[in-house]
């Protein structure tokens, strides 16, 4: 039994570059449609349907919304599905995220808030650039092995802004 | 999910924690990422003429059983060759912090640091 393509659940070409409010209203649309409470008198056939759209669903859209997760699902539609536990080796840039979460480290230490919204300001803008270059090599088979490094380099980003997200709320409380 | 007592103690207190000049000609560099948990680990060695690890160090950002392993994998890289060094699996350093299945990458991630440190070593050495 196939399953359709993520994007194909949402009406939708398999693009990175995605309106995510639009994502995000198509979302609810359809999540309405299948919810289990809809089904609640039909019989059990029916509510297994219902339930297996809606978890599918939820898939996507989770896969979908985020840029790494959706990068590495584009990836492997077009070629072999990418690991998600891989050693990395890629130098400069490994060194140059011990570097920003020392940083990190140091204005956690000096619970200096506004240094936190500085960093958290140029980390989007270091993430706004990795995707736009992602956006412009993903699918072209020539420069997969950039778009897997590129993809991989979202991943860091993106656990990195959650860090951040983690210590604004301890320096909130 | 618990730790063993062996990844807390070397989480608690890490050993060989620092850095060392990577322009050294006598140190070699490993910096490895594993993406999927955002976690970076760079591992150097001193080596001495004799071809033996003098010392060797690790800085780890990361979870408790990566820095434990990465810990770990330092204490035992010194005092021995670069070729005996390069033996180490990350079974055996699995096997030691008594890592739980979904923490094995941890252990698979210093293996791979102690060979790009070894390699990096060997590179600038022209031993390659």
């Amino acid at each position: 039994m196939g399953t359709p393509c993520h994007f194909a659940l949402f009406d939708l070409q398999p693009s990175f570059r995605l309106d995510l409010d639009q994502l995000a209203t198509r979302y609810r649309e359809l999540a309405r449609t299948v919810h289990p409470d809809r089904f609640a008198d039909a019989d059990a056939r029916e509510q297994r349907s219902a339930l297996e759209k809606s978890a599918s669903l939820n898939e996507a859209y989770q896969t979908l919304k985020n840029a790494p997760q959706r990068a590495r699902y584009l990836l492997a539609l077009s070629g072999p599905e990418l690991p998600l536990e891989v050693t990395v080796h890629d130098p400069d840039f490994l060194m140059q995220q011990i570097q920003l979460r020392e940083e990190l480290e140091d204005l956690q230490d000096a619970a200096d808030i506004d240094g936190v919204l500085r960093f958290k300001r140029s980390l989007k803008q270091a993430q706004d650039e990795l995707n736009e270059s992602f956006a412009v090599c993903w699918d072209d088979a020539a420069r997969r092995e950039e778009a897997e490094r590129l993809m991989r380099r979202m991943q860091f980003l993106d656990k990195l802004s959650h860090e951040v997200r983690q210590l604004e709320e301890r320096l909130d409380d | 999910m618990a730790y063993s007592e062996k990844v807390i103690d070397h989480y608690e207190n890490p050993r060989n924690v620092g850095k060392m000049d990577a322009q050294d000609p006598d140190v070699g560099t490993g910096m490895v990422g594993a993406p999927a948990c955002g976690d970076v680990m760079r591992l150097q060695i001193k080596v001495n003429e004799s071809g033996v690890i003098e010392d060797a160090k690790f800085k780890t950002y990361g979870c408790g059983s990566a820095i434990a392993s990465s810990s770990l994998a330092t204490e035992w890289m010194k005092g021995k060759t670069l070729d005996e060094a390069e033996t180490i699996k990350n079974t055996q350093l699995a096997e030691e912090l008594a890592l739980p299945p979904v923490k094995i990458h941890c252990s698979v991630l210093a293996e791979d640091a102690i060979k790009a440190a070894v390699r990096d070593y060997k590179q600038k050495k022209g031993l390659v």
